[in-house]
């Protein structure tokens, strides 16, 4: 057992799936050198050589295009997105190419990439640093998407993305890097598509991905010491979904609330609680609602504190939801 | 507007000077596409096609079959000013196949594809019955698919092999999928992983019958739904509320059986044939099975019986009702057995507790929810009295008509049923004596109170006509020993042969 | 803003001017004329025997006999449309043949010459425009990539394979096809930025057909295409395109060059686009009949079958032989597609994903026991 932040988790699982396979390569910029511009890489290029860990030009979808080349070549590429909002000129790569290729060859072409992306605000930035786009590919037939919210989660999560024969985009909380936990580097961990139960509860179930689990978490203990018991459930992957444990859930406490810092609009709340509410229809004793951010461009960081969810927003929707 | 081309006949190879036409494959009026065979021709060695250069409309064939023609004179007229397709379009309209023009298959021509439909959509018929669907096999990467490759001449200039250029490995993803297959086998432990909680699922409505039933202050765990899979509908609300059975596709077994009556067996010609009926277990029935079971197989019962002569506690009834403290509330031999429980547990607080096991502790509550067990339509039910230790006789008395009232109607409330210290069953009004009760899950002792007869008794050394009841204690053995429930059950009993030992106590 | 005067004698007249094409230009690779003549460059020599010749005449006439097939196919509704190569067939096949066994191709959408000599069977680019697959053939069996739609998006795959080859240590190059509107895509010019970066071992070659469905060259760049090159670090050379023996020197050469590892070369293949873009394209909006005409002057396939004749390579029973052997392919062709099964409605559930998911294995068997309710 040993304590690691989720930044550091993140470079021990980048260097047990380096060791693991030599096909592995990281590509992004800033990852070499320098070691990313979140240490996230710190330290891999001195180790592997700069064929394994590239400092690439400053192109995003080059970035992505070439990693497309390199799996076919039959290289496990890692991208680095530098941040959540620079990854749209690699859009068009993911979407069009990543995404279809296994389909359009008919499985003879399989993109065992995996994408990283920081995301989310709560870091005081500047603009496009803190955007949360997960649903633009969570959309996309053809990926995979996971977000990880704990060290734990983060050093076992990306060796399984990375091993995984799909193309999978990994969001990683940003704002959470410097968090520490305990992490067992020998258990195995759960498979890599499933939600999980983090905290138990009776009265209510409250859904959260990211960044957005220890805020869940803290309005839950803060829920507690008002009478009020809910059950939080980290749900790891984005699509697939893994709604087996929600659906238990909710059929016994009957109220379901989801937290994501995207704006509310068309964001992953809206998926979840429709399926919710179709499943889990009968034992619903209040629609499913949801906690995001508002539907607004990300404000500055002067008023990022006022645009993201945090425990009051939460808790003033579990009490919406406890008052039907 | 017209444009008239005309097909002269080519030199079909080796220096063709002429050819017979032998037939003709389109006709006048035909509209014929770039490269469609337009007629058969005979040369020195074989018959060809000839295929069309311009796409129209055939104006005219120029030879009859049969006849030979000279290499370069004209054979067919063809008009490719006019419209290739269908009907006459209008002015603005695209040639076929252009953008905008008509295309095969009543389509409309765009750049990148067969084009939309200009079809109207209709509903396809079903089939009556439902169809299973067919077991999904797994996809798999396909081999190329075999048109038959004809020729395999190879070209001459075919790249010699590069004999230092290494085969493409898939590499790497063996040991990705060795990695995953470990993650797959094992169970999983992150640390943080937790068992979820442990409340009961619950009971099954629309939200629309959930919010009526509210409004109604029904509570949905007491009343059994008949809808699919357990669904409680609206009309369980309502007959709920009514304290009927509800009307529906029920038999009478089912319907006898919630109330808790005989089944009556419908009478058949011969042998055990339709002679038994299947309950379905569930609702009230199911959970007090479960409560049954847990206090029976957990506590270790004993019961003590005590008979008594209460006629001096019906005689005291009869004065007291007369007091305007009791005025207008029903003054029931139940409420004075409350009452003398309720002293007795104070001399005693210890029946008065429940056996933590988790805990390993006995805890013994200063309060008194005093939990009567009523019969209700739906089932056995047991509301409590919340710390009826401190009530008044009125106040007692209001209390235990409020319960029974409400549990008549099918509207105890879940908070009403918790948190009980100990119970007292009325097997009385049943006509029942005495009986051995099961302590309700969570309580240490409870007293059955049976029918009040009028019996001979020994009275100041006489046989007299008594009102005589009998006293049933069951008590758990963890937490109340003999002596103690004797004493108990003793103090009950001395209060209700003789009222003013409450003076005492 | 100065340009170099050297430049000035360089570039081209705006297409479809008026103006004759193809001036005497010192950096234009040719080593058969329109005409038929065979003419030397000092800096490509090309050893080919006279069976060599005709094999590649062969090549270019079946492939254009398989393209008029397909045309004639399309006029008829067999196929949703098809992407023409009329007039290409000499880049295509040069570009082809001059890749060894262990080389990729990634080509557009049009490179039906080159799948043609990477032993592509043609119903399986036909299938894709007939809509039954995305392309039928085994890319990597074939060495040749499934065809790429979004413009130029696999001018990034082939720098990203090439980088691939660098790290296996292979004698081996990436050859990736783009056209002229291409050069204009963002993601064409980071991969000459990559290419460059990592000296990788690829080869991009550019069919400038002069037209980007109706936008001309000369919307699309100001400088003639193989002098953007220089501009990323890497050499540029403009060879005549129906001109399949340069093409084949100038590729061969640039794919030694880039096996070596002296890094990328962009050939430009100056050549001309017949047909349309596609086929409801209706190119008389935007060019005229002239140049038209005159590019028919410079026909690939004329001109080599000119010189086989007038040489003496080759005689009257070999061309007839080739046509003969053209007849039978499309027959073959016309035959095959019009007998091809259609695809079976689960196999869009099929290929998602390596490792599919319960999501999509859920709706596969929906579909199907949607699809069993009908009558019939």
């Amino acid at each position: 057992m040993t304590t690691l932040t989720l930044g550091k988790a993140l470079n021990t699982g980048l260097r047990k799936a380096m060791e693991d396979d030599p096909k592995v390569v990281l590509m992004g910029e800033d990852i070499g050198k320098l070691g990313g511009v979140f240490r996230i890489t710190d330290g891999l290029q001195k180790d592997f050589g700069e064929a394994r860990v590239v400092d690439t030009p400053l192109a995003e979808a080059g970035i992505i295009g070439t990693a497309v080349g390199l799996a076919m070549r039959g290289y496990r590429p890692v991208c680095e997105i530098q941040f959540d909002g620079f990854v749209f000129p690699a859009y068009n790569q993911i979407v069009t190419q990543v995404a279809k290729i296994h389909a359009r060859s008919r499985g003879r072409l399989p993109m065992p990439i995996t994408i990283r992306i920081p995301f989310g605000g709560g870091i005081g930035a500047v603009e496009h640093h803190s955007e949360s786009p997960e649903a633009y590919f969570a959309h996309t037939t053809g990926l995979k998407v996971v977000a990880v919210s704990n060290p734990a989660d983060a050093y076992w999560m990306l060796q399984q993305a990375i091993a995984c024969p799909d193309p999978v985009v990994f969001f990683e909380p940003k704002r959470r890097y410097w968090d520490k936990a305990d992490v067992d580097l020998d258990v195995a961990p759960p498979p890599l598509f499933t939600s999980r139960v983090v905290r138990a509860g009776d009265d209510l179930t409250l859904l959260a991905y990211g960044p957005m689990v220890k805020t869940a978490l803290q309005a839950a203990q803060a829920a507690e010491e008002e009478g009020r018991s809910i059950e939080v459930i980290d749900l790891r992957t984005l699509s697939p979904l893994d709604l087996g444990p929600v659906e238990e859930s909710v059929r016994r406490t009957g109220r379901c609330v989801v937290v994501h810092e995207a704006q509310t609009n068309l964001g992953l709340g809206a998926e979840i609680a429709t399926r919710v509410t179709e499943s889990c229809f009968h034992s619903l004793e209040a629609p499913v609602l949801r906690v995001g951010g508002y539907d607004v461009t990300y404000p500055p960081s002067k008023l990022e504190e006022e645009y993201l969810p945090d425990l009051d927003r939460v808790l003033d929707v579990v009490d919406r939801a406890m008052e039907f | 507007m017209a444009d008239l081309r005309q097909f002269k006949l080519p030199d079909v190879g080796e220096g063709l000077t002429e050819g017979e036409i032998l037939q003709w494959l389109v006709a006048v009026g035909d509209v014929v596409t770039t490269n469609q065979p337009l007629c058969e021709v005979e040369t020195a060695k074989a018959a060809v096609e000839l295929p069309s250069p311009y796409a129209g409309t055939v104006v005219e064939l120029l030879h009859e079959p049969g006849t030979t023609v000279d290499v370069g004179a004209p054979i067919i007229t063809i008009d490719i000013g006019g419209p290739a397709a269908d009907d006459a379009p209008a002015d603005d309209t695209p040639a076929a196949g252009l953008i905008g023009g008509p295309a095969p298959g009543g389509r409309t021509s765009v750049l990148v594809g067969y084009g939309p439909k200009n079809t109207e959509a209709v509903r396809r018929p079903r089939r009556s019955g439902a169809a299973a669907a067919e077991r999904a096999t797994a996809p798999q990467v396909l081999p190329e698919a075999d048109y038959g490759s004809g020729s395999d001449r190879p070209p001459l200039l075919a790249t010699a092999p590069d004999v230092r250029s290494k085969p493409v490995r898939p590499g790497g993803v063996e040991m990705g999928r060795a990695a995953e297959q470990h993650a797959t086998d094992s169970e999983a432990a992150s640390g943080q992983a937790v068992a979820p909680g442990r409340r009961a699922p619950r009971p099954l409505a629309k939200p629309p019958v959930r919010k009526y039933a509210k409004d109604c202050g029904v509570d949905l765990t007491t009343v059994t739904g008949t809808g699919d899979g357990g669904v409680i509908t609206r009309a369980d609300v309502d007959a709920a509320r009514s304290g009927a059975a509800p009307s529906g596709a029920r038999t009478p077994a089912e319907l006898a059986a919630e109330a808790g009556t005989v089944v009556r067996f419908p009478v058949v010609d011969a042998g055990t044939e339709g002679r038994e009926q299947r309950i379905p277990v569930k609702g009230v029935r199911k959970h007090t099975a479960a409560a049954m079971v847990a206090s029976a197989f957990t506590a270790p019962h004993v019961t003590e019986f005590l008979t008594v002569d209460v006629t001096r506690t019906m005689q005291l009834r009869t004065r007291l009702a007369a007091r305007p403290e009791l005025a207008g509330l029903r003054i029931s031999p139940l409420l004075f057995v409350a009452k003398a429980l309720l002293l007795a547990a104070h001399r005693h607080p210890m029946v008065n507790s429940s056996w933590d096991e988790a805990a390993q502790e006995i805890v013994v509550k200063d309060y008194v929810n005093l939990g009567i067990a009523a019969a209700t339509p739906r089932g056995l039910i047991v509301p409590n009295v919340k710390d009826a230790g401190r009530l008044s006789l009125a106040e007692l008395a209001g209390a235990l008509a409020d319960l029974t009232a409400t549990a008549r109607e099918g509207r105890t409330s879940p908070t009403a049923m918790s948190g009980g210290t100990i119970t007292i069953t009325n097997v009385g009004v049943f006509g029942v004596d005495t009986g051995t009760p099961i302590l309700n899950p969570g309580e240490s002792a409870i007293l059955a109170f049976g029918a009040v007869r009028e019996m001979p008794w020994v009275h100041k050394g006489k046989i007299r006509i008594r009102q005589v009841t009998q006293l049933a204690l069951s008590f758990d053995h963890r937490v109340v020993d003999g002596e103690l429930g004797s004493r108990f059950l003793a103090d009950i009993g001395a209060v209700l042969h003789d009222p003013g030992t409450a003076l005492a106590f | 803003m100065t340009a170099a005067p050297e430049m000035q004698e360089i570039v081209d007249p705006v297409p479809g001017a008026g103006e004759p094409h193809l001036p005497a230009q010192p950096d234009l690779v040719q080593l058969l004329t329109p005409e038929g003549e065979r003419v030397e460059h000092p800096d490509y020599a090309l050893d080919v025997t006279d069976e060599e010749l005709c094999s590649l005449y062969r090549d270019m006439a079946l492939v254009r006999r398989w393209d008029v097939e397909a045309t004639a196919l399309q006029r008829q509704g067999e196929l949703g449309i098809w992407a023409s190569l009329l007039g290409q067939e000499a880049a295509q096949v040069g570009a082809g043949r001059a890749m060894g066994t262990g080389d990729m191709a990634f080509p557009t959408y049009r490179e039906h010459g080159v799948a043609w000599t990477r032993d592509v069977d043609p119903l399986h680019v036909i299938s894709l425009f007939r809509g039954n697959d995305l392309g039928g053939w085994d890319p990597v069996a074939r060495r040749f990539n499934l065809y790429t739609v979004v413009i130029g998006a696999q001018c990034l795959h082939a720098t990203g394979y090439a980088m691939g080859i660098q790290r296996d240590d292979a004698e081996a190059a990436a050859l990736a096809f783009l056209g002229d509107g291409a050069t204009s895509q963002g993601e064409v010019n980071e991969s000459f930025i990559w290419a460059a970066t990592f000296s990788a071992p690829v080869v991009f070659f550019c069919q400038n057909n002069q037209y980007a469905i109706s936008v001309p060259i000369e919307r699309q760049s100001r400088v003639p295409l193989f002098q953007r090159a220089a501009g990323f670090g890497f050499p540029g050379v403009r060879v005549d395109g129906n001109d399949v023996l340069a093409v084949l020197a100038v590729t061969r050469a640039a794919l030694a060059r880039a096996r070596e590892g002296s890094g990328p070369t962009f050939i430009e293949a100056f050549t001309y686009r017949m047909g349309a873009h596609t086929t409801s394209d209706d190119p008389t909006r935007y060019r005229l009949a002239g140049e038209l005409e005159e590019w028919k002057l410079r026909d690939p396939i004329a001109r080599l079958k000119a010189h086989l004749s007038r040489s003496g390579k080759a005689g009257p029973d070999f061309f007839a032989a080739v046509d003969a052997e053209g007849d039978e392919l499309a027959v073959r062709i016309r035959k095959g597609t019009l007998e091809m099964p259609d695809p079976a409605g689960t196999e869009m559930f099929d290929h998602v994903y390596a490792e599919q998911t319960e999501e999509i294995a859920a709706q596969r068997a929906e579909f199907l026991s949607y699809h069993e309710g009908f009558e019939q």
